[in-house]
Order: structure tokens, then sequence, then C-alpha cells
């Protein structure tokens, strides 16, 4: 089979399959990158360009609401997986367990992720309301009114907030594909801690978590890069205040380019540029550390 | 033991409320009227205000901006897909020097953050007249959503047995016939997952929509809810009832596709 496959390539056939594929991929993707890091060492403004070094990446360096953006963003991607997958890992126990009505609970934990950020970020605007709004309700039903606030429109818990709704959404997913993850380790193993009577949580430490590591790295992983992007859910509910405690780079490079009026696409292709490298780096980084990788199959 | 369970059952049912009542209060104040929901926000609709609907539809500019994410997301998906399974095809069936440099490219794309490309894509669409139009952005959606579509089939295509395409050359196929005639029916469940995949992806897309498009008549249905919410912040009820217009096709994908939906959505984030 090898041999006759190796035989020779049919080269129009190949080319035939690859040119579309390719030249949507060059124009619109591979391009883009390319311009997006010149213009970094450029002032780009409407009708002239003006190469300037390294100037953007020295101001870069200087720019406070760039760190501010960059510490947000960290403390999202870092925090925001976590609780998702352990959260998600206690769901997928409780079906795995076979609880009653565990197809119901199944496709009811994994409606958030259909939704859009934007759906989302309305939804919570709402249950974040001072007035009205579910979470303050809730606190002075239970008589705690000195805890009711404007969730998103106090500094200090706008973040906080933001990270929950993450949480929200994606845990029932991290939940179906640990589900998928424990259906396929063999019967056998569980059934064998079982015997050996160490306890649920003996069972899930020293069984369950190592059985399934490659999968629970895998969703980490996934998690951490998708906090890194985040975009649409701040630009719905905070545009990245009060007081850039919810900027995120995204934000930050959206309005350098599209709101502030300086109209320089210089100095927002260079924010870009050390960002791109920073996720490039930090997913190489994350995913050498953690190496494993299991494919999941269709 | 049956204390436990109860115990277990109520932390369960807690969460499911957490989870699904966010969607159902939506649902309940889409079909009441704003001032109905200042009286009460969490009240059991009296009346059903199905008009709500039609008035959002035909009065508030939906029918615009559900026609043109219908328009997007249908050609981009199609696009999409057939130009996804060539290549991924190709990739997987045949062997030349190139093929694993391009696979590889192809696969590290699909970590790269939207930032990178999104102010160039300005650009490029300005300069080239697809700037706030929608065969523009179509396109767009097309590349930023092949890298993860070749790579989902690529690795179906590959599981096929190659004798199988052997087999239909002798019998006389050329390349092209074995790929429409042979692989593409084999390939219809992994090409129906990323079709399902992609609808939804694409449908909720914000980020390049917003920076590609400024036109009132060529907003995407999450540009004009987020317009919407803007201009008419008060009014609740009628924000409510856009919102489940964006939200009413992904949930009959889902209620009639669930399992596949999930299949795809757990493919796509095992990259």
């Amino acid at each position: 089979m090898h041999e006759a496959r190796a035989l020779r390539t049919p080269w129009r056939a190949v080319t035939l399959f690859l040119l579309p594929a390719l030249t949507l991929y060059v124009a619109f993707t591979a391009y883009p990158v390319v311009k997006t890091l010149w213009n970094s060492l450029h002032v780009v403004l409407p009708n002239r360009h003006e190469f300037v070094g390294l100037a953007n990446f020295v101001e870069l360096a200087k720019d406070d609401i760039f760190w501010r953006a960059v510490r947000n963003t960290l403390i999202w991607a870092c925090t925001s997986p976590l609780f998702e997958v352990s959260i998600a890992l206690v769901l997928a126990l409780a079906l795995y367990a076979k609880v009653p009505g565990a197809r119901f609970f199944r496709i009811a934990w994994f409606t958030p992720v259909l939704m859009s950020y934007v759906v989302v970020g309305i939804i919570w605007a709402w249950i974040y309301n001072y007035d009205w709004g579910a979470v303050n309700v809730a606190l002075r039903w239970l008589g705690l009114q000195d805890w009711a606030r404007p969730w998103l429109g106090t500094p200090a818990t706008a973040l906080p907030a933001l990270i929950l709704v993450t949480s929200w959404m994606w845990a029932g997913f991290n939940m179906v594909v640990l589900l998928a993850a424990l259906h396929s380790l063999p019967s056998e193993v569980i059934e064998a801690a079982e015997l050996d009577n160490c306890g649920w949580w003996g069972k899930l430490v020293h069984v369950i978590v190592p059985l399934t590591k490659g999968t629970l790295l895998n969703l980490l992983v996934l998690s951490f890069i998708g906090k890194m992007k985040i975009f649409d859910l701040v630009w719905i509910t905070t545009k990245g205040g009060p007081l850039w405690s919810t900027e995120t780079v995204s934000t930050y490079v959206y309005k350098r380019a599209f709101e502030w009026s300086t109209f320089d696409l210089g100095y927002p292709s260079t924010i870009a540029s050390v960002w791109f490298a920073i996720v490039i780096a930090s997913v190489l980084l994350l995913s050498w550390l953690l190496r494993q990788r299991e494919k999941l199959e269709f | 033991m049956r204390l436990r369970q109860t115990l277990v059952l109520l932390l369960l049912g807690a969460y499911t409320l957490f989870a699904a009542g966010p969607f159902v209060w939506v649902a309940m104040m889409s079909v009441r009227t704003t001032t109905e929901i200042s009286r009460n926000h969490y009240a059991w609709p009296e009346q059903w205000h199905w008009h709500k609907f039609a008035d959002a539809w035909f009065g508030s500019g939906y029918q615009v901006y559900f026609t043109n994410s219908t328009l997007v997301v249908c050609s981009a998906v199609a696009l999409l897909t057939l130009v996804g399974a060539m290549a991924a095809y190709a990739l997987a069936r045949y062997r030349f020097r190139a093929n694993r440099t391009i696979y590889f490219i192809l696969f590290s794309t699909i970590i790269f953050p939207p930032q990178i490309t999104v102010i160039a894509l300005f650009q490029i669409l300005v300069q080239y007249g697809l700037y706030n139009s929608l065969i523009g952005l179509t396109l767009v959606y097309v590349a930023i959503q092949l890298p993860l579509t070749i790579y989902l089939l690529e690795t179906f295509f590959q599981r096929i047995p190659g004798e199988l395409f052997d087999a239909a050359r002798i019998d006389g196929y050329g390349e092209l016939e074995v790929f429409w005639k042979i692989a593409l029916p084999i390939a219809l469940p992994a090409l129906s997952t990323t079709v399902i995949l992609n609808t939804i992806l694409l449908w909720n897309e914000f980020l390049y929509a917003v920076v590609l498009i400024t036109d009132e008549s060529s907003r995407t249905l999450p540009l004009g809810i987020q317009r919407f919410m803007g201009d008419q912040q008060q009014d609740t009820g009628m924000i409510a009832t856009g919102l489940m217009i964006a939200i009413v096709p992904v949930v009959l994908i889902y209620v009639f596709f669930s399992e596949k939906l999930i299949k795809g959505m757990t493919a796509g984030a095992m990259k």
C-alpha cells in the first residue's frame, strides 16, 4: 500500500486541492501577520507612514495602562482555568456516578457555552445590576444589604465578577470533555479503588486525577489560551473600566487602534506583536511543561 | 446513604439553576413588556407578548441583522467546508516534501491571538474596497476558521485506509473523482461535525465583525444587539427579545444535533 501511495505524487491534483486554502491563508492570515509586524516598527497614519524603529516598543515599556492590561489578562488566564476545570471535574464525577437525571443535567449545564459573549455579557450585566440584579436581590433577601453593590461598577469587584462569568460559561463545556475521558477509562480500575475502600477523596486524588491527567492539562491550556484573547465580554460589559480595572490586552489594542483619535495603527500593532510573542511563548512553555497530549476522537 | 444522595441531588439542582437560570430568565423577559418587567423582574409572564418578536424583527432592524448573519455564516461555512476538505484530503493522502511543513504552519495558527491579524485586515480590506462589505467579512471568517477545520478533517481522512482510494484509482477514477465520489461521502460525519461547530462559532463572532463592519445595513446579529443595547439601554424587555432572536437558531441546532455539536466542540477543543 505504501509503495503504491508513494509511487508518484500527482502534482496537479495536489496543487488543485491545496491552492484555494493556501491562497486564503496567505491573503487573510499570513500577510496580515507580516503586515502587523511591519506596522509595529512604523507610525501608520491614514495616508502616510514613517519608519520609527523600536520607538513604539520603548513607549510600550513605559505605558502604564498596557501593563495594567497585561496584569488583568494574566490574572484572568491563570485563575479562570483552575475554577472551570475543578468545577467541571466535580460535575463530571457526579454524572459519572450515574445520578438520576444525568442526561438532563448534562444538556442543561452545557447551554451557557452556546451563547455568544455579547449575549452572555448583556445577561450578566443585568444579573450584576445594582437595583434589580439577581445577585443584589439575593443579598438583600438574605439581609446582607451592606454587601449589595454595583459589581461591575466597582473597581475592586469588576474583574472577579467577569472572571466568574467566564467560569460559568465554560464549566459545562469542560465537564462534557472530562466525562468523555472518564468513560474511556477501564472501569476495573475505578472498581478496584472502590474495593480498596480508600474514600472518595483518596479515590479522586490517587486514581481519577492521575488517570485523566492528560485531558485535565489539555483543558487547562485550552482555557488559558482562550482567556489570553478575551475581548467581547469586556467590551460589552465594562469597556475595560472602571479605572482600567477590567482592561485586557485585547480591549486596549482595540481602543488604541479604533477608539482613541490618534489615528495611528503602528502603536496598537506593536502591542499586538508583543502580545503575540507572549501568547506563543507561554503556550510553548506550558505544553513543554505538561508535554502530554491526548487526541479526542470523533 | 439516602440522605447523602438527596444532598448531592440538591447541590446539582442548585448548580443547574445557576447554569441554566439566566437563559430561562431572559426567555421570560423576552415575552414581557418593559413596564411589566420593571414592576417585578423575576415574575412569570402574565401575558405572553409574542408580538414583541415581530416588533423587534420589523421595527428594530433585527430582520436586517438576522439576514446578514445568515448570509455571512452560510456562505462562509459552505466555502470553508469545501476548501478545508480539499486541503485536508491532500495533506492526509498525498506524500510530498512540503506536506508536514504546511500542516505544522496551519496547526500553529490555531493558537494565534486575533489581534495579530485584525488591524492589518482592517487596512487590507479598506485598500481593496472590502471594508464594510459582507463579502469581505465572509472571506475573513473562512480564513480564521480554516486551520481548525483542516486540522479536524485531516485527522479524519488519515484514518481512512489508503487501499480504498487506490482501489478506486485502479477502477479508473481520476484524482478529483476519488475525492468527490469516495472521500467526501465517507467523510460526511466529520464534515457535519465541522459544519455545526463552525456555524455556531461564526454566528457568535464579534471582534472581527466590530472592526470590519460599521454600516448599519451590513451589521451582523452580535453587532446589531450591541447597537440596540447602546441606543435603548432602558428598554430591558426589547433587548431581551433581541437576545432571544440571536439565541434561538443556536438552541434549535442544539436540540436537533446535540450529540454532534458536543462532539464537534470537544473535538475542536482537544486539538
